[in-house]
């Protein structure tokens, strides 16, 4: 009995032997070509292979019954199937559907310039924005070297597509900025009032943006802080024009950091010749304070406050008093406030809310007047999303903006005083639907209600992008944008409804091998452009909505960190076609603030042996237009070309240690922004005139980041280098 | 005394699990005898398939997935085309982030976490240097803080010294006698099993080499 029991037991182990299963096949994806490398086992068990060059897999197993074949391969959806093992051979040809990965698929490009995500061949990282030549460490000037923008070194602002400085709007994380600039006197240029070291991802939209974003008629710029610091440090920088010290202490699901810092051009002034005349010359005190707290795994809050104070006289021709040089006194008080939350709630939902409060103060004192101007403003958004699916976003949300502008003018004695009060209330909703990975659309609305104004606006949007080769793609973007009229005339009447432009973009994006080649084509039509009817600005009824325009051009970018070992280097062009009739153009005319040719050229090089990266940018606009009273012609006159060489070099002293030097128009081309004119004429019917120069020819900057850790070797190379 | 009980006390606990599941330990030591003789990115991920076999087999072992995420991040190091090396990086992440919940106490998973992290950084040194060393740092910190005698993470922070001091113009060889007394004591720290790291000795021999 022993022994039959025994023999049968060997018999059936022999069996098992004799009656492997031998799986194979072959591995392709959908559209034939096959797949090597990829995984394919027996679930459970250790039965497995890796498919060969071919595609082809063959293993064997001594496993008997259901089995799952599991086929499975990176950037694939995993295969699996129920085998029945019986000892003999299955073939089986698997064919692999791509997974859908956002991160791999297409994305909207039609009139985005993003940055930050890492894994993602970005166009212009943040970083950038400190390391480019002729940016000077400013947000706005580094953006001037994309396509897009037009340089009005009078202003410093942005100018975008065509459009006013007023219609682009900045948004820190997701709450908008309502008075990103430093104060300044007419016809000199400013800069944005916050760092570029502060934010860790930016996107440039230059038209066709999202239903999230309103009151914009030409472009939004997101600026995004950065997250939770590394460590404890302390960072000091010490430039030329002032000192700045920044404290930051973490732990571990938060962190604070404390800045303050000091400015004062007067030294620098006086070394370096300059083309106004100071009584007082520029003087800066800002505090901040930074706070991070993670409020779950997922989430995490943000709360920036800053208090800035700056003041400057500077002697400006007085053009309405025979052109002597007279005193203009400005003080600016500015308090700011951000916050933001951003979380999930529950398994899907996720929830993005942003405020902020601004109270900014300019008073000013030029010969007989006194103005001072206060905007209040405060901001609320909240947004939430839920995927349907990987394929299906849903968002939608809610937003209100409340602003008060004053403004009280003493002029010789007499006192003005003019203020309006206006809440903007909205509700948006977009959906963001992937066909495939190579084709997405994103479709959208938004609804406005200015109670000032009493009007209200539908602006539907709508985007697409399809991937035409695995490095190549299109997208088109539409939409309609409306943003009420500037301050200056809501001030004296409510009898003007929102202002409005339609975009129409088309983009192609190829990149590869860290190049990235972009052109773009667009048209925007403005239309409801308010117009100043008459010279009595303070009538109410001098204001009515029958102003248009439109803007057309030509974007390209292409950039290659590629080719030039070391070296980084990108070029932009921008042409433009813009004319417009609004305020108080006598007909259509083309606006002072475009240029049809906008061209950049960026180069950077790391130079390992000298621990350095010294940059150089090239910048031309062709000529701007201009309007003498004095000529029959409206804005027929034509300013110098703009043309600037920058450079810049920063060398890593110690791992800790930075100095860094820039120079602006260091070859001195000769720029001038036209000629501004008295507001009457004198005794012999002529207007007078005074040229409008930038500050000083040249511009320099000098300066030292050291940074204090415990560690003892982080540094401030993401500020400087 | 304590330790020789200690010792052979854990000598007898990797006897007797050896025992318990020898369908586990000769496929693994018989796949990690196959490292020798990888000689490109495809021999990688075939070897890299076989640990996500074996992790999805036993879901409970920690160290199959910790060489699949070896394999991936060689691949990296190995690859030439750059966008394919995020790609392969994407793939070492997520069996990293499990490790890490499996088995957090271990210090092996912290210095193959900075070893990950340093991949990530040659990618593009320019843009990623300071955000991935400082995280590579912090890794290996943890790694050492968990055993401050482990020698891999002691190589991968002696690697980074002397990478920084080179990029910084300080003299690398300064870590010179570090490298080298890590190479006299390797042999000395022991596995806790045939299947536990033991990677990292002939890279300390490269540094020791490039020192003379």
């Amino acid at each position: 009995m022993k022994r039959t029991v025994i023999s049968i037991i060997t018999i059936l182990i022999s069996l098992n032997v004799f009656s492997q299963t031998i799986i194979m096949g072959k591995v392709s994806e959908e559209n034939g070509d096959v797949l090597p490398g990829a995984s394919a086992y027996l679930k459970g068990t250790y039965d497995g292979t890796t498919s060969n060059e071919n595609g082809e897999f063959k293993f064997k197993s001594n496993k008997k019954g259901q089995f799952t074949l599991a086929v499975e391969f990176m950037g694939y959806e995993p295969f699996s199937r129920i085998l029945d093992l019986k000892g003999d051979t299955i073939r089986i040809n698997v064919t692999l559907k791509e997974a859908f990965n956002q991160l791999n698929a297409v994305t909207i490009t039609a009139g985005t310039f993003e940055a930050g995500d890492k894994k993602r061949a970005v166009t212009i990282t943040p970083r950038d924005m400190v390391t480019t030549a002729g940016a000077a460490g400013d947000v706005y000037g580094a953006l001037q070297s994309l396509p897009g923008t037009t340089t009005n070194g009078e202003s410093g602002r942005l100018f975008v597509k065509g459009g006013d400085s007023e219609e682009s709007q900045t948004y820190i994380d997701g709450a908008l900025v309502s008075v990103p600039y430093n104060s300044t006197a007419p016809n000199m240029a400013t800069r944005g009032r916050f760092s570029p070291f502060m934010f860790k991802g930016t996107m440039f939209s230059t038209g066709g943006y999202s239903a999230e974003y309103g009151q914009a008629l030409s472009s939004v710029l997101l600026l995004n802080t950065n997250d939770m610091p590394e460590e404890d440090q302390l960072d000091l920088s010490f430039l030329m024009v002032g000192v700045e010290a920044a404290g930051t202490k973490k732990w571990n699901s938060g962190a604070i950091t404390g800045t303050l810092s000091y400015n004062n051009l007067k030294p620098y002034m006086r070394l370096v010749p300059q083309n106004y005349h100071w009584t007082n010359e520029p003087e800066s005190t800002n505090g901040a304070i930074s706070f991070r707290q993670k409020t779950s795994k997922t989430g995490m809050f943000k709360f920036y406050s800053s208090l800035d104070n700056g003041n400057f006289t500077v002697r400006q021709k007085n053009l309405d008093a025979g052109g002597q040089l007279t005193d203009y006194q400005l003080t600016n008080d500015n308090v700011f406030m951000n916050a933001s939350w951003n979380d999930k709630l529950g398994e899907k939902w996720a929830i993005n809310s942003a405020a902020s409060f601004t109270n900014n103060k300019d008073d000013i004192h030029f010969d007989q007047t006194h103005v001072v101007k206060k905007i209040q403003a405060n901001y609320l958004k909240s947004t939430l999303s839920y995927p349907f699916s990987e394929k299906f976003l849903l968002k939608f949300g809610g937003e209100l903006f409340a602003k008060t502008f004053s403004q009280n003018a003493q002029i010789s004695g007499v006192t003005h005083d003019n203020s309006f009060t206006n809440h903007t209330f909205s509700g948006f909703t977009e959906a963001q639907v992937y066909a495939s990975s190579k084709f997405v659309t994103r479709i959208g609305a938004r609804v406005e209600y200015s109670d000032y104004l009493n009007s209200f606006n539908f602006a539907p949007r709508l985007s697409t992008a399809y991937k035409i080769t695995e490095k190549s793609q299109i997208s088109l973007a539409y939409g309609w944008f409306y943003q009420n009229p500037v301050d200056d005339y809501l001030l004296y009447t409510d009898h003007i409804k929102p202002e409005r432009a339609d975009h129409y973009t088309f983009s192609f994006q190829s990149s590869a091998n860290e190049r990235i080649i972009k052109a773009e084509l667009y048209y925007k039509d403005y239309r409801n452009l308010v117009k100043l009817t008459s010279g009595e600005f303070y009538l109410p009824t001098s204001y009515n909505n029958s102003g248009s325009g439109y803007a057309k051009g030509l974007d390209l970018f292409w950039r290659d960190k590629k080719s030039i070992k070391g070296g980084d280097y990108w070029i932009s062009y921008s042409y433009v076609d813009a004319k417009r009739d609004y305020r108080n153009f006598p007909h259509e005319a083309i606006p002072s603030f475009t240029s049809k040719h906008n061209l950049s050229i960026v180069y950077k090089h790391w130079i390992g042996s000298l621990r350095s990266y010294p940059g150089i940018n090239f910048k031309y606009s062709s000529p701007r237009v201009y309007n003498d009273p004095n000529s029959t012609v409206f804005n027929g006159e034509k300013m110098l070309p703009y043309r600037s060489l920058d450079v810049s070099w920063s060398f890593l002293y110690r791992q800790n240690i930075i100095f860094y030097f820039a120079a602006n128009n260091i070859t001195g081309f000769k720029n001038e922004f036209g000629r501004t004119y008295a507001s009457s004429p004198d005794v012999s019917g002529n207007y007078q005139s005074s040229a409008v120069e930038p500050s000083s020819n040249r511009f320099f900057v000098l300066g030292c980041f050291i940074t204090l850790t415990r560690r003892g070797n982080a540094n401030q190379l993401d500020k400087i280098n | 005394m304590k330790k020789i009980i200690l010792s052979i006390a854990v000598v007898l606990i990797s006897l007797v699990s050896m025992a318990q599941k020898p369908e586990y330990y000769e496929p693994m030591g018989e796949t990690l005898g196959q490292f020798s003789s990888v000689k490109s990115v495809a021999d990688m991920q075939e070897l890299g398939n076989k640990f996500q076999m074996i992790a999805n087999a036993e879901t409970t072992e920690w160290l199959p997935l910790y060489y699949h995420a070896h394999c991936y991040i060689l691949m990296s190091f190995m690859e030439q085309d750059v966008a394919k090396k995020d790609s392969y990086l994407d793939v070492a992440e997520k069996s990293i982030n499990k490790l890490i919940e499996m088995a957090p106490s271990e210090a092996e998973v912290f210095a193959l976490q900075s070893f990950y992290f340093t991949g990530r950084l040659v990618v593009n040194p320019m843009e990623r240097g300071q955000e991935f060393s400082a995280l590579s740092g912090q890794a290996i910190g943890k790694a050492l803080a968990l055993d401050p005698t482990n020698p891999r993470a002691k190589m991968l922070k002696i690697q980074m010294d002397m990478g920084s001091a080179r990029f910084f113009g300080t003299d690398p060889k300064s870590f010179c006698p570090q490298a080298k007394e890590l190479l006299a004591s390797w042999d000395n720290f022991k596995p806790k099993s045939h299947l536990y790291p033991n990677w990292g000795k002939d890279q300390v021999e490269g540094i020791v080499k490039g020192c003379e």
